[in-house]
């Protein structure tokens, strides 16, 4: 496209996109445009070719815990009896509707919910709370599990195909408008370049030394999340990733000094402690490249079938397929990063990323012959996170790595 | 065989169906074992072997920690330690429902870690109010069919599916009928007894289930009538241990109805008569009461237990939650609030398949029980 970029680094651009897109949300209602909450895994292109803002509470909640506010507002509404064990995420959530704190004044109501399960289940019910609040309709997006059985895809994809027309009848309900599928292929094909070139971003990490960390991909993950469908989202991208290219690749530069230990992690991140890993794994040469959550947004559409290649790419997101499968993708990432190490984040939010961890740990430390560390923790709430227990598991399995990288250099074992 | 005889046959089963299994399995025949919920058994039964609700253990959880984490609920825990470590030679096979995250990943474990001659994987649908739900479970219907009929290596004629249909119905009407006794003259069948008859119907072939249903309504028909205790409407989706039971008998209680899945959602809906019998199990399968994890119409999920409570005329609500079950989880202040705003008396209790606190417990529903007796005096 031949769009003039902006004159700006793409950090500045990506702060003043998140600015415009909430200032937009905000005033929405004022403009008669609607607002239609959607999870991260979702086709939000649909809102987006016809006209709606798609907000994401979770994005929100990812805000409310980076500034440390999920204890206070999760425990007005444990008494309420949303225990501790339910997703930070919601918690967060259901907090700052009752006591109305926010780190950006809050996001609008919904018109409209969207819960697509293939990232996972829980975000339909913490809708439903919403849906009930608010008495707006909930629409959820039903993924069966993409096993590996040829005749099971080919009948899920009917079903979820089948599901994007009801999504669009349910639109055009609100709305009052009809919808436009040329619009859709248009948003569509912002949405394929957007995620093409966020892969490629992603796929920087495959540099020997990586010019960027896990840590880098997670904070720039935001705007394919909520602007993928829109030209911005390309540009922003774009710029991202001649940044990198021009300033740290070309020159050599790793995302850290002595990059040794090249690691993978599983799960999301823990938000409130990215940092602080950081450093910790820093001071030993570590650095995380990479995870298959940062990945989840590296979609692969086909504009020319729009419906179709929605109900592809959503249904089949690694939260969504079978164990196995999962682990091939995470052992992909493990190949083509060169990746020489794992930590393994048992989320106590996130059941539908964490409850098969310990298979996950079997199959990669087997096949790659590098030992895992599991531990448990919470990637929201700082009431679970032992912070020396955990960095003491850190530095031991750090060692371990060392351990094995000095035997692996006097030839101690293979 | 008289009442006490066929309780105690149906309580043993209720409790430790596997040596009745494995006399089946002597036979010849598969057991095909389903957690919970929605499995056509019919369509199992109809291809030729024995379809059995896997319903957890109560016993200690030793080996299936190290698979599944300590936050996962109390029932994908026991149904995993069942058959990994009590019960590993038990079933032949497996048809694998997915409802949620935790049962999505058990799933996924249970692939991995238990040896079986059959796995399909029943995927069912988690929204029911619109027309794809129906296409789909139809459409996964049809496939489970076909994988059965490829691990038994023969067709599944329509015939035999509606054979099927008419013994799960005959058995589902006898077992509506206990219950029905039991509405009407509460002390004709305590609520142990009750829902251990109808726990033992997920374990047998329903050619050995119905005779001794007949025999139980016979000696029943002369049963007590109202006995003045305080009728409870039960809602959740398993009530374990069954202990709890015994202690609503203790505290002079008559269950009067129940949305559990090991209840009447899993006795009150018949396979109609179609010419299809793929769309006469799509037709009961959307008749169903509501199921947490699955997305209802509107505010179905609560709508449905006001109208049981109104029409048994009971007088509260005992809400059974299974640890660290979220879709319970987030239903629950809202239905709290819901029975609060309409005046409906509700108690929530935490439960654990291995454990029971029964004092504490026993402590908490007797002032619940006294609490409804003080409204029918005031009221």
């Amino acid at each position: 496209m031949g769009e003039t970029q902006p004159k700006m680094t793409a950090k500045e651009y990506s702060k003043q996109l998140t600015k415009e897109y909430y200032e937009g949300a905000k005033h929405a209602h004022e403009q008669g445009k609607y607002i239609a909450y959607t999870t991260a895994v979702s086709p939000a292109e649909l809102f987006y070719a016809h006209d709606i803002i798609p907000i994401y509470p979770e994005n929100h909640s990812v805000m409310i815990i980076t500034r440390r506010m999920t204890a206070e507002l999760s425990e007005s509404v444990e008494q309420e009896g949303y225990t501790t064990h339910l997703c930070a995420y919601a918690r967060s959530d259901l907090g700052f509707r009752k006591l109305h704190k926010s780190p950006i004044g809050g996001i609008p109501d919904p018109d409209f919910l969207l819960a697509c399960n293939a990232q996972c289940f829980t975000l339909t019910k913490w809708f439903e709370v919403l849906s009930r609040r608010y008495n707006a309709p909930l629409f959820v997006f039903d993924t069966p599990q993409f096993i590996r059985d040829k005749r099971a895809r080919e009948e899920i994809i009917k079903y979820v195909m089948e599901q994007i027309y009801e999504m669009i009848e349910a639109l055009e309900t609100l709305t009052g408008r009809k919808f436009n599928f040329d619009r859709l292929r248009e948003v569509v094909e912002y949405s394929r370049q957007a995620s093409v070139l966020y892969k490629t971003y992603l796929d920087l990490a495959a540099y020997k030394p990586s010019p960027i960390s896990i840590f880098d991909a997670l904070i720039n993950m935001a705007i394919t999340v909520y602007l993928r469908g829109t030209p911005q989202a390309v540009t922003f991208y774009k710029m991202l990733v001649n940044e990198v290219m021009e300033n740290k690749v070309k020159k050599g530069i790793g995302a850290i000094p002595n990059e040794k230990y090249r690691l993978y992690w599983e799960n999301l991140p823990i938000w409130f402690k990215f940092r602080d890993h950081f450093n910790l794994l820093a001071s030993y040469g570590a650095v995380i490249l990479t995870s298959l959550y940062a990945h989840s947004w590296s979609y692969d559409f086909d504009p020319s079938d729009p419906v179709r290649t929605l109900a592809e790419n959503y249904a089949s997101v690694f939260s969504n397929v079978e164990l196995e499968e999962r682990a091939e993708m995470a052992l992909d990432l493990f190949n083509r990063y060169s990746l020489n190490g794992s930590i393994m984040f048992l989320n106590r939010s996130c059941k539908a990323v964490s409850f098969a961890v310990h298979e996950l740990r079997d199959i990669i430390t087997k096949k790659t012959g590098v030992p895992a560390l599991v531990f448990e923790s919470d990637m929201g709430d700082p009431r679970f996170y032992g912070e020396s227990q955990i960095r003491t598991r850190i530095e031991a399995y750090l060692e371990t790595l060392d351990q094995l990288s000095f035997e692996r250099e006097r030839g101690l074992i293979a | 065989m008289k009442k006490e005889e066929v309780l105690e046959t149906l309580k043993v089963i209720a409790h430790d169906p596997f040596p009745y299994l494995r006399s089946k399995r002597e036979t010849g025949k598969k057991i095909i074992g389903s957690p919970l919920a929605d499995v056509p058994s019919e369509m199992v039964y109809a291809a030729g072997f024995l379809p059995v609700t896997i319903l957890g253990t109560n016993q200690p959880i030793v080996k299936a920690s190290a698979h599944l984490p300590d936050n996962a609920c109390s029932l994908a825990r026991s149904n995993l330690e069942l058959v990994l470590n009590y019960q590993p030679d038990s079933f032949n096979g497996f048809v694998f429902p997915q409802v949620c995250d935790t049962t999505q990943h058990l799933s996924d474990i249970w692939k991995m870690t238990i040896p079986s001659q059959f796995f399909a994987s029943f995927l069912i649908p988690r929204q029911v109010d619109r027309k794809s739900a129906r296409h789909w479970f139809y459409a996964e219907t049809g496939r489970l069919r076909e994988q059965l009929e490829d691990f038994s290596g023969k067709k599944i004629p329509d015939d035999a599916l509606r054979e099927s249909f008419r013994l799960y119905n005959e058995d589902r009407r006898l077992l509506r009928e206990v219950y029905r006794i039991k509405r009407n003259a509460p002390g004709a069948i305590s609520n142990r007894r009750l829902f251990d008859v109808i726990r033992s119907s997920c374990f047998m072939d329903p050619k050995d289930h119905i005779p001794l249903l007949r025999d139980l309504l016979n000696a029943l028909e002369g049963g007590r009538a109202g006995d003045g205790n305080v009728k409870i409407v039960i809602s959740g989706i398993v009530v374990e241990p069954s202990q709890l039971f015994d202690i609503l008998d203790e505290l002079k209680v008559s269950v009067v109805g129940d949305d559990l899945i090991v209840g009447s959602r899993m006795i009150d809906y018949d396979v109609p008569d179609r010419d299809d019998p793929i769309e006469a199990l799509t037709e009961r399968h959307f008749a169903k009461s509501p199921f947490s994890p699955i997305r209802d119409v509107g505010t179905r999920l609560y709508d449905h237990l006001l109208q049981l409570t109104e029409e048994t005329g009971a007088d509260g609500i005992i809400y059974f939650h299974i640890k660290f079950c979220e879709s319970q989880d987030y239903d629950l202040p809202d239905m709290k609030r819901i029975m609060r705003d309409r005046g409906i008396p509700m108690i929530v209790l935490d439960t654990e398949y291995q454990s029971v606190t029964r004092s504490q417990t026993k402590t908490r529903l007797e002032a619940f029980v006294e609490s409804l007796y003080g409204e029918r005096v005031n009221g």
